[in-house]
């Protein structure tokens, strides 16, 4: 340690890092207005592999935001967005586009 | 002066408690788990020739058959290709989902590989040989504004374990059954995007009644209704368009000679 690790926001060890698998999903409720995983998805499951669907896998996106500590810097392995909404569409096939030739 | 500032929380009226990140946002202490950990891979011309965090084909728990040709003949293939991140919770899907680039920023020319842990999005990996693909095309013009969706709902589908029905069905008394999706693909390219779903089996006949080829099939009808919403009989063939069809890599391999496409 003694690296400086300035793009963590919190001091705090995350939750995630420390929350543990959960082996029923019998057990666990939900707040009020939070869907469970669809029962019938899970019948037979064992060994905490479980199933879930769509709409209650959705409820996390707005919840779940923190970036996570193993993520590397998506610029350092080339994957940055492209500003798309002034993306010139091609056709014919010429194959230019803005700004991708950087070999 | 804030930043010395403790959380006072009630930690010990909470402690005996599940407390899911619905409960409680930041002082969670059970996450979801996966059927599968996963691993996300990106290339695009960007990644090829960068050697930062190169991706050693060693480093993963490859099966070992040391005298098959398949590891080493994807070796070149994967040289350019970048894993981000393995995960195997929902909470941390959605903690990536939340801070990377969606498919319709992306520059032509690259492709995101989300498989499960330890195969490797190659044809030769022992888990995709005998494998095959469902795809489908879509120009890009028509569909910037859904292929985010698209991609966000074939990634549920894949995680959530939902594209192969048998799994519900299985003895309880046997072991876990063992799901036919190794991983799914978004690609982007000057006109068009793909996405695509990797099967560990392809039927190797032709015929309807191929137990197979029915879950084959099932799992592309999911694909078209359930996650792309698309109607059943929709036809959506059109310029730069495809339908939403099988190919065995095999038949892949072979460019087209002798494919036997299964459509739904």
């Amino acid at each position: 340690s003694g690296t400086a690790r300035a793009s963590i926001a919190s001091p705090l060890p995350s939750a995630l890092a420390t929350a543990r698998i959960i082996d029923d999903l019998g057990r666990v409720s939900y707040p009020e207005g939070i869907k469970s995983p669809k029962v019938e998805l899970n019948i037979n499951a064992k060994d905490s592999k479980f199933r879930y669907d769509r709409d209650f896998l959705l409820q996390f996106m707005k919840v779940c935001k923190e970036k996570p500590d193993m993520l590397p810097p998506l610029d350092a392995i080339g994957l940055e967005p492209v500003d798309q909404p002034n993306y010139p569409m091609t056709r014919g096939g010429s194959g230019r586009h803005r700004q991708s030739s950087n070999a | 002066n804030e930043d010395g500032e403790v959380q006072e929380v009630d930690m010990q009226a909470q402690a005996e408690g599940i407390r899911t990140v619905f409960n409680d946002p930041t002082n969670f202490n059970v996450k979801h788990p996966l059927y599968s950990s996963w691993t996300l891979w990106f290339d695009s011309p960007a990644t090829k020739g960068r050697n930062l965090p190169q991706t050693p084909i060693s480093a993963f728990p490859q099966t070992p058959l040391p005298q098959t040709p398949g590891p080493a003949a994807a070796h070149g293939w994967m040289e350019d290709i970048k894993r981000v991140i393995s995960f195997d919770s929902v909470e941390e899907f959605w903690g990536l989902y939340n801070n990377i680039v969606p498919p319709s920023q992306l520059p032509p020319k690259a492709n995101y590989y989300l498989f499960k842990e330890g195969i490797i999005p190659a044809w030769e990996d022992d888990a995709n040989k005998n494998g095959g693909k469902w795809s489908i095309q879509l120009p890009k013009d028509k569909n910037r504004g859904n292929v985010d969706n698209f991609w966000l709902y074939t990634m549920l589908a894949a995680i959530g374990e939902t594209f192969d029905p048998e799994l519900t069905t299985a003895d309880p008394a046997g072991p876990p059954p063992e799901s036919l999706i190794t991983g799914v693909i978004v690609s982007t390219r000057p006109q068009f995007y793909r996405i695509s779903i990797w099967t560990r089996l392809s039927p190797a006949s032709g015929a309807e009644d191929d137990p197979l080829r029915q879950r084959i099939e099932r799992i592309g009808r999911h694909f078209k209704t359930g996650v792309l919403g698309y109607q059943e009989n929709q036809k959506l063939n059109a310029p730069l368009a495809t339908e939403v069809e099988f190919l065995s890599h095999k038949d892949s391999e072979k460019k087209g000679k002798g494919a036997k496409k299964i459509v739904v």
